[in-house]
């Protein structure tokens, strides 16, 4: 595992020797995936911004701190492949290519967000980019996804499913029964455990039986990948060969990032489940962000200035969309009933 | 006419109900534990799997939350699944999926999916099967907003109001009376439909309304003839949909008759009948009560293994006419 | 520009916060994310890390304070930004502050006081009744307690209603077709729903022993397009059985029965002693009556057929009845099997006869009408029309003489009591020249 801010490897010339994700994407799409990892943050800072002062309705599980496990895991998935969220799932969202403004209006419970108001924080979908939503259950998720992975077999249209589920998941049953069937029938579709140490306020030391969750996948006959999740290009290679094995029928992967997340477990939580320096060492030598920009700076893909550009207009997306969701129309209390059933 | 009307069992009329779907219809498949092979539990599937392939037979390992969540995946990504489940009992394991998912997945995300998906569920008493195996748990999905919950009590329905369900774009949940599989009944061949939401008045009377569900219809029907000998006339409302309940219906009969009771063989407390009971109460119906309205229900126990105990737990036909009389000479 | 320190939301149902602990105070020197000061909520404590270092400034909330989610308690300034208290940014002044223990007292629960059982079972009349029986005797105006209820535990039920009331089962109207009328007392229907529903209604009252049915003879003899609405009586068809004792508190009930049914302008006919009624409505003034038709009415002079009104409110069988019913018309093959049979209906009833027969003892004592609507008449200034029968053996046509010159007669030859009958298609017509008159 690559954990240190830098890497001491002497560079060679041509490059061959460069981190996968340096290797195999584009100047500009490893820009974009700074981008996104920006925006997520913005996004989450933002979130957390509204929400103290009152601005938003119900609790918000923030991702801060896990954006290089959801913007690698994307990289090699096309538009119209598919994942399943989670309720930590902003970032995922903003991955796969959601609105940061349509999300702000689901947050604020305006008309104009994904889910007209009537979804929230944890239930963040948006179909049209393949996000088959945010998900309020631990676990809840994971089947889902290897339903649509079952669709996209039995429908032959070349689509693979991501399933992103928090560590605490993994001893739900859904997790189980879900890893079984889509290991049995070969279905497309990876499972990425986001790791960042505890379920809650338990750690996966106090409630999982194994050193790893990715130590699970032998039960289920499938690849277990344990990577960095705080090191984008780690995070990126790992997707894109469990991807390409989904591509190529030979089925699932289970990937597990280590990470960590910066804030509370929710607005209601009171860290006392673990210590100021622990969450310190974390926030300072393995942010995720620092840690992909002064890759890029040092394998000479950006500078300062064109980062500092970059989270300028990051920081004008956020605060428009901010200002979209204020503006926005709260929904007809007529319309309370709509979409229980299809009419 | 000459045409001889043909009669299949129960059971019979909804594997037609499937195979009809299955052939017109690509996206539709069928999973559930054991219905392969094996021909389903309750032998309803048959040999579908030698029709249609294991690929739109599917035998799913023993994970009913684990399936149920590979459904209702499925169903958001364009297909048709039909989700089979050995014993209704088991919808315990995979009440996430089917409550926390399924019936809330179009609302939560403002209408921008739905989930047309088919839940079948071998319901009821009757066959010594004890208290995990023969339980009545339509009330728990009735409960639920986004899950429609039917119950059909004949062949003909069966088949016609499957073929509905399967064509419903959101789920809907049906629960099949295990005691009801080998009854026979007239069904017509090819494709037909019986509209879920529709109670249907399969006898006319002046003096009570008996508003029954799934095998209770049967058992109402019987209790209604004898009474028509004593000159009572006893008008029997099946209520083939538990949610989204017929309320015109059941007002209209019960506007007729002035007298209300309720049979259905889930638990009394907070079932089905509680419902249709506090709807008439709430309905313009109240005021042409002439009697209190009663209940027979369930009994408050598990099922229990003994056959006697077993028959004494849901109402039988000496029972609803006892009540019947009663209620109608006005003496409870 | 300094930076604010806020109240911070971090609760999920939380709109305020009480400051129970500052660990910095005024003027202080910050690091950012040290422990500034402790919130507590309903549920627990939590404590607010400082979001930036600096000098801390111009604290607005005191320990023990309440603060509104999102408000500004505090400023963290650099440490060279000047500072200047008066024009310190305050964004709002803090408004609960509430001292905790004065908050105490408010929200201690006042012992609310025992429901007294008995006093809440006076709200109930004590009577056990079914819903159905209930609304029967609500709408026929029968006091429940009255009934022996014969169900268990003596609950009355629809037939023990039945038993006391006039309302008989086979005459329980529809639902849809009667309305309830506002003191629930007079039976009301509409006839005709009428093609133009803006138009003015045409409010029918029948005469002594008849009700509502019988003015249907007559609306097949023509059409008009306002809507029919039609009254039973006191003491007749559907309505109570308990006559007021003065013919003013009749019309009284009348005319309530009317606006509860229909605001706006109508226009009114009466048969004989409907027609006494309406011509009485009519002068109150409390309706806004358009026009006024009245066939044979009572109350223009004090001759009536006192041996009719006798023989038809003791007639209990077919022949009997019949045989009085034959004054009422010159054509006798008028009277219809089932027009004869709906009178017998009533006349089988014991409470409505005895009604009627109070009616008849009161107002036509002795075989004199003892009520005069002339006086009446000759004040209203809408248009009058009266039509009586030259023949009409139970009032004379003569009592149409010496009426105001504005007032229209119209007088059938050879046509009895019952014009709107025996001349059925006339009579419309002159409904419909009203009816368009007042358009």
């Amino acid at each position: 595992m690559a954990s240190a801010r830098t890497s001491n490897a002497k560079l060679k010339d041509d490059g061959s020797n460069l981190p996968f994700a340096f290797r195999h994407y584009t100047p500009d799409q490893l820009k974009e995936a700074l981008r996104k990892m920006y925006l997520i943050r913005r996004f989450e800072e933002g979130a957390e911004e509204s929400y103290t002062r009152g601005l938003i309705h119900g609790t918000m599980h923030l991702s801060i701190g896990q954006e290089a496990s959801a913007v690698g895991i994307s990289m090699p998935l096309a538009e119209n492949d598919m994942i399943t969220s989670t309720h930590r799932g902003h970032g995922h969202c903003i991955a796969k290519g959601a609105d940061v403004a349509k999300m702000f209006a689901e947050f604020f419970g305006k008309e104009t967000g994904y889910c007209k108001g009537r979804g929230g924080s944890m239930h963040i979908a948006d179909v049209s980019k393949g996000n088959l939503g945010a998900n309020g259950i631990v676990g809840g998720g994971i089947p889902i996804a290897v339903g649509a992975a079952l669709s996209a077999k039995k429908q032959k249209n070349g689509k693979v499913v991501v399933s992103y589920f928090g560590d605490g998941a993994n001893n739900e049953g859904a997790f189980h029964e879900a890893l079984n069937m889509a290991s049995v029938w070969k279905l497309p579709v990876v499972f990425v455990c986001e790791n960042n140490g505890y379920g809650m306020s338990t750690s996966t030391a106090r409630s999982t039986a194994v050193a790893n969750v990715a130590d699970r996948a032998v039960a289920y006959n499938m690849p277990g990948v344990i990577v960095d999740g705080n090191n984008l290009s780690d995070v990126a290679e790992a997707s894109h060969n469990a991807v390409e094995r989904a591509r190529r029928g030979e089925g699932p992967t289970l990937v597990e990032c280590k990470t960590y997340r910066h804030r509370g477990h929710s607005k209601s939580d009171r860290n006392r489940y673990r210590t100021k320096e622990e969450i310190e060492e974390w926030i300072s030598n393995r942010d995720p962000i620092h840690l992909f920009e002064d890759q890029l700076k040092e394998f000479g893909f950006l500078d300062d200035t064109q980062i500092a550009d970059l989270r300028d207009s990051v920081a004008k997306e956020i605060a428009d969309a901010i200002e979209f969701a204020k503006d926005s129309p709260s929904p007809d209390l007529n319309n309370l009933t709509r979409d229980v059933y299809t009419d | 006419m000459n045409e001889v009307v043909r009669e299949l069992s129960y059971s019979q009329a909804i594997q037609e109900a499937m195979a009809i779907a299955m052939e017109a219809d690509d996206r539709v498949f069928l999973m559930g534990e054991d219905i392969g092979v094996y021909g389903g539990a309750f032998q309803v599937t048959g040999d579908l799997v030698q029709r249609f392939g294991e690929d739109r037979v599917m035998d799913t390992p023993i994970s009913e939350l684990g399936g149920a969540g590979v459904a209702v995946g499925a169903a958001l990504t364009g297909m048709r699944p039909i989700f089979e489940f050995q014993f209704s009992d088991f919808a315990a394991l995979a009440m996430e999926q089917i409550v926390n998912q399924a019936a809330k997945m179009r609302y939560m995300l403002g209408g921008a999916v739905s989930v047309p998906l088919v839940m079948r569920f071998p319901a009821g008493s009757g066959t010594g099967a004890a208290a995990q195996h023969s339980q009545s748990l339509e009330a728990w999905f009735g409960h639920v907003p986004g899950l429609k919950v039917i119950q059909p009590s004949t062949p003909y329905d069966a088949k016609g109001m499957l073929l509905a369900a399967i064509e419903d774009p959101d789920p809907v949940m049906i629960f099949e009376h295990k005691l009801l599989y080998k009854m026979k009944g007239p069904v017509p061949e090819g494709h037909y439909i019986v509209p879920i939401g529709k109670a249907a008045i399969v006898r006319e009377g002046t003096d009570l309304t008996i508003v029954a569900s799934a095998i209770m219809v049967h058992k109402a029907l019987e209790a209604a003839q004898e009474l028509a000998k004593e000159g009572i006339n006893v008008e029997v409302v099946d209520l083939r949909t538990v949610r989204p309940m017929d309320k015109d219906t059941i007002i209209a009969s019960v506007k007729k008759t002035s007298k209300l009771m309720c049979v259905y063989e889930g638990v009394k407390t907070l079932g089905v009948g509680a419902e249709v009971s506090a709807m008439i109460a709430e309905s313009e119906a109240f005021d042409y009560l002439d009697a209190p309205i009663v209940r027979l229900g369930g009994a408050e126990t598990p099922i229990p293994y003994n056959p006697d105990l077993e028959k004494a737990t849901v109402p039988q036909v000496p029972g609803i006419i006892q009540s019947a009389r009663d209620l109608v000479k006005g003496v409870r | 520009m300094p930076v604010e320190v806020i109240l911070p939301k971090v609760d999920m149902d939380m709109e305020s916060g009480q400051i129970s602990r500052w660990y910095a105070k005024e003027g202080d020197s910050i690091t950012k994310g040290q422990l500034l000061f402790e919130i507590e909520t309903d549920k627990a404590a939590m404590e607010v890390d400082a979001p930036a270092s600096g000098i801390l400034r111009n604290v607005t909330a005191e320990e023990g304070s309440i603060v509104p989610v999102g408000q500004a308690v505090g400023w963290i300034y650099a440490e060279d930004e000047s500072y200047d208290a008066a024009i310190a940014p305050v964004e709002n002044e803090v408004q609960a502050t509430v001292p905790q223990q004065q908050l105490e007292v408010v929200s201690q629960d006042v012992p609310a006081k025992p429901t007294d059982v008995a006093s809440a079972s006076h709200e109930n009349d004590g009577i056990r009744a079914t819903p159905l029986a209930r609304r029967i005797a609500r709408e026929a105006g029968v006091d429940l307690a009255s009934i022996a209820g014969s169900g268990p535990k003596g609950r009355v039920q629809k037939k023990d209603v039945e038993l006391k009331t006039c309302v008989k089962a086979a005459a329980m109207p529809k639902a849809s077709q009667t309305q309830a009328s506002n003191g629930d007392m007079l039976k009301t229907a509409w006839l005709r729903e009428g093609k133009d529903k803006s138009l003015a209604p045409v409010v029918l009252l029948h005469g002594f022993g008849a009700d509502m049915n019988s003015w249907r003879p007559m609306l097949g003899g023509g059409s008009i397009d306002n809507p029919i609405f039609a009254v039973d009586l006191p003491g007749h068809g559907g309505s109570t059985c308990s006559i007021p004792g003065e013919l003013e508190a009749i019309a009284e009930m009348v005319e309530q029965t009317i606006a509860a049914q229909h605001s706006g302008p109508l226009i009114l006919v009466g048969h004989s002693f409907g027609g006494a009624i309406a011509a009485l409505i009519s002068g109150r003034g409390n309706l806004d009556v358009q026009a006024l038709v009245l066939i044979a009415p009572a109350g223009l002079g004090p001759e009536i057929n006192g041996s009719f009104l006798a023989g038809f409110v003791r007639a209990r069988t077919e022949a009997s009845l019949t045989a009085w019913m034959k004054q009422l018309v010159e054509d006798e093959s008028l009277l219809t099997k089932p027009f004869v049979a709906a009178t017998l209906q009533q006349a089988e009833n014991h409470d409505l006869r005895e009604a009627q027969r109070l009616i008849s003892d009161r107002f036509f004592a002795d075989g004199t009408q003892v009520f005069d609507i002339r006086l009446t008449l000759n004040r209203l200034s809408i248009p009058v029309r009266i039509i009586f029968g030259a023949a009409d053996r139970i009032i004379p046509a003569s009592h149409g003489a010496g009426l105001p010159g504005e007032i229209a007669l119209h007088m059938f030859g050879q046509i009895g009591h019952m014009p709107q009958l025996e001349r059925r298609e006339a009579v419309m017509r002159i409904l419909k020249d009203v009816s368009q008159s007042v358009k």
